[in-house]
């Protein structure tokens, strides 16, 4: 099989969407029949492409609680941010056309990209990210990156087309942190059921239950979409998504869950099944505060004594990746450490003996209800089983997880997936469930923080990031895939999904 | 030979039709879950043989992702819905019967408070009580589920207990066994708990087959007896995902938890008649 490149990027004239869509580290391309459908095919300009997601948003604001359907469907599509996250996991320059900081780090000025307008027809001005910011810091917001912002101070607006913020310390993720911060137009109203954005789509009709329609701007800034139209049709089952795309109801899946569902698509020429990275980790997180595993050698010859290679099979067929820390492969600090702490059995035992457990011992294991973690569970007690070490599974609900485990530290050992992009600064915060406290650890990933430029950033982070597999500070069983099916007759999507999103605008479908 | 006749003996032969598949699709159940006890095709917490293999002579129903044998699985299930099954009829008829019995001689206004409570109980569904129960417990095993099916069961006993040891506690021959001397445990012990005895045990059957089932949903929904105790439901809710490819695991457990309630119910059906011959003739 000729491995087909899928994504269009380079036909896109933007920088920042080359990285989105050019992603081409795509682990498959199965369809043979997108060999036809080349840079230079033809495809309709006016398209409409049908997205089905099981994802639906409880409202349209994502500082009001709105879940991660909003991101998908409104982020880079509907709202632009100071900043873009790419597909690749790059921050680019988005509304922002230059930026400058000062030598302490606590000023960045941003000059804004003239000529932008919104949907309503309001032009961008300094005001706009002023408000646009301020709100997702507000008191009343519920997003979940509000923390992450804390650190700004305050918003200058010297003209309307600057913008300058003040931070109380040193913030080199600003940038990254902006890129989830919408820029709405200050003037809206009633953000939760409708829109005023800058992006290439707005909103056209939004069916509660059932889909939400974007139609392409043609007053965009940039470049234009590559389709006219994008529906992102609503399921609350996998199965009927599934059988909406095989009727042709829907064009593209934005993420399957079982590899399973996949084999209806893969050897069928006309669907493209796409495996991406995700950012979703398995974990066996341990209370690292208790007995025994409070014991680095612990730690460590459990690490040793499970097979994840074996395991990722079992629940991912052929797909996922095997990660050896808690960072992915697209966060920048990435490190391939699958081999600190291999699958060795005879190692796990020598460990054990030296930590005075020669004879095993006994453990709790809170196993969330939902699948993979009961079969995943089942795995581990079985290898553990070979260096005498007993699990005992407890099955507790979602809530159960959460009070327990996430919020009592209630726990001896826990499975759990984690979802979140750049999230290894939990291991920086001894107070985090898993209760991991290496002073060494702290201090590098706050000192990532206040780093002067990203590759210092970088380079901090990634001694953290191999310090805590060193200490096996959890077990990172494995990385799922990102798993994208489409109707052959459509590419140019986006096969990572970092944060949720979906750019829909280098979408494009072959004519009929 | 007259019409009515053939009737009745359609129906005494349909009947005892009903009894035997019902003692059949029960005994296979029993003997399986008892053969698990000493011996199964292969050790059932490791893996066998390799991801979602199709039935073969070596597995002849496949295996499940981690490589386990599905048939082993399956026959360890028995075991568990007979246990499930037995444990919480024993417990529903425990506390049932007592409390029935009780209510039945109680006085106006406590068998009416109990009437009462027993009727608030059961309108809640079994699987509903089950739940709740659980939920509360500390953590979910399998004796949290069979206690907790126990109890949702023995609201459903009681209130059956209450109505046939009432109606028996009104024949004249009570009252002469009281008169000649015989104790009130004594009239439970030799007329109220033999009479009602036919009519429990049709109930117990098929109470029996309802807690198969409430455990299997308990157990699809995280809650029944967690791994690695195999319990169809269970094997049900793993074998979901993967429906598509290895349907398999989703049709064996399901054929054998429809088997065993099918032979439960008709083994009810079976005991009801040799208990009350003459219903079956005036329905």
């Amino acid at each position: 099989m000729t491995g087909t490149i899928i994504g269009f990027g380079k036909i896109s004239g933007q920088g920042l969407r080359v990285g989105a869509l050019g992603a081409a580290t795509l682990a498959l391309a199965l369809s043979s029949s997108t060999a036809a459908f080349a840079d230079d095919a033809k495809f309709d300009p006016n398209a409409s492409i049908t997205i089905g997601s099981l994802y639906e948003p409880q409202n349209l604001d994502n500082t009001a609680g709105a879940g991660q359907g909003i991101n998908e469907a409104f982020n880079g599509n509907v709202y632009e941010a100071l900043f873009t996250l790419t597909d690749a996991g790059d921050v680019q320059p988005g509304l922002v056309a230059e930026q400058s900081v000062s030598d302490d780090g606590l000023t960045y000025t941003f000059k804004l990209r003239p000529g932008v307008t919104f949907h309503s027809g309001d032009p961008l001005t300094a005001a706009d990210v002023k408000y646009s910011i301020e709100r997702v810091t507000s008191e009343q917001s519920k997003s979940s990156r509000k923390k992450s912002l804390a650190t700004i101070g305050a918003i200058e607006t010297p003209d309307d087309q600057t913008v300058v913020v003040k931070l109380s310390a040193r913030s080199i993720s600003l940038p990254y942190n902006l890129s989830y911060v919408w820029i709405v137009n200050d003037a809206a109203k009633d953000l939760n059921a409708s829109e005023d954005g800058t992006g290439p789509y707005r909103l056209d009709e939004w069916r509660r239950g059932s889909s939400l329609a974007l139609t392409r701007n043609d007053k965009y800034w940039g470049t234009a979409p590559t389709n006219g139209e994008v529906v992102f049709q609503y399921f609350t089952d996998a199965t009927a998504l599934n059988n909406a795309l095989l009727t042709g109801a829907v064009d593209i899946i934005t993420s399957v869950q079982s590899p399973d569902s996949i084999a209806q698509f893969k050897d069928n020429p006309d669907f493209t099944v796409t495996a991406g990275q995700s950012t979703t980790k398995e974990l066996l997180a341990f209370n690292d505060r208790v007995a025994p595993f409070d014991n680095v050698k612990v730690r460590k010859a459990i690490a040793r004594a499970i097979d994840d290679k074996k395991l990722l099979t079992s629940i991912w067929g052929e797909y996922g990746t095997l990660i050896g820390s808690f960072v992915p492969p697209t966060d920048p600090w990435y490190v391939d450490l699958t081999a600190v702490d291999a699958y060795d059995v005879e190692s796990a035992k020598a460990l054990l003996k030296e930590a005075g457990f020669a004879d095993g011992f006994s453990f709790k294991l809170d196993t969330p209800n939902y699948d993979p973690h009961p079969i995943v569970a089942q795995f581990i007690q079985s290898e553990l089983a070979k260096v005498n070490i007993k699990v005992e599974i407890n099955v507790i609900t979602a809530n159960e997880w959460y009070t327990k485990v996430y919020k009592a530290h209630d726990f001896q050992a826990t499975l759990q997936e984690h979802v979140n992009h750049r999230d290894i600064v939990f291991y920086g915060n001894p107070d985090f469930y898993w209760g991991y406290n290496n002073p060494g650890v702290v201090d590098l990933i706050k000192a990532s923080e206040a780093a002067a430029n990203t590759d210092e950033q970088t380079a901090k982070l990634k001694e953290a990031n191999t310090i805590i597999a060193e200490d096996a500070a959890s077990n990172w069983l494995y990385l799922y895939p990102q798993i994208v099916v489409s109707s052959s007759a459509v590419a140019g999507y986006p096969v990572n999904g970092l944060n949720s999103q979906f750019f829909a605008f280098g979408i494009k479908k072959s004519e009929q | 030979m007259s019409p009515v006749e053939t009737s009745v003996s359609t129906q005494k032969r349909r009947h005892s039709l009903a009894l035997t598949v019902g003692l059949l699709l029960v005994g296979i159940n029993l003997a399986v879950a008892l053969l698990t006890l000493f011996w199964t095709p292969y050790d059932p917490l490791n893996a066998s043989g390799g991801r979602l293999e199709a039935p073969s002579l070596l597995h002849w129903l496949g295996t499940d992702r981690l490589g386990r044998d599905l048939l082993t699985q399956l026959m360890i299930g028995a075991r568990t819905a007979l246990l499930v099954g037995t444990g919480a009829v024993a417990i529903g008829a425990a506390i049932g019967v007592s409390l029935g019995v009780v209510a039945a001689f109680a006085t106006r206004l406590a068998d009416d408070v109990m009437a009462a409570t027993l009727d608030i109980l059961i309108a809640f569904p079994t699987l509903l009580l089950a739940m709740l129960v659980v939920a509360a417990s500390d953590s979910a095993s399998l004796w949290t589920a069979i206690l907790a099916l126990g109890l949702a069961i023995s609201a459903i006993v009681a209130r059956l207990t209450r109505i046939l040891a009432k109606r028996v506690l009104r024949q004249d021959y009570i009252v002469a066994s009281r008169t000649s001397g015989t104790s009130w445990a004594g009239v439970v012990f030799r007329h109220v708990l033999p009479n009602i005895w036919p009519t429990l045990s049709v109930n117990f059957a098929l109470q029996f087959g309802l807690a198969v089932i409430a455990e299997a949903s308990l157990s699809y929904l995280g809650l029944g007896a967690p791994p690695p105790n195999a319990s169809w439901g269970r094997l049900l809710q793993e074998a979901q995902g993967t429906v598509y490819t290895a349907p398999i695991g989703a049709i064996a457990p399901g054929i054998a938890l429809v088997a065993l309630v099918i032979g439960m119910n008709l083994l009810a059906d079976g005991l009801r008649d040799i208990a009350d011959p003459t219903r079956g003739r005036s329905r």
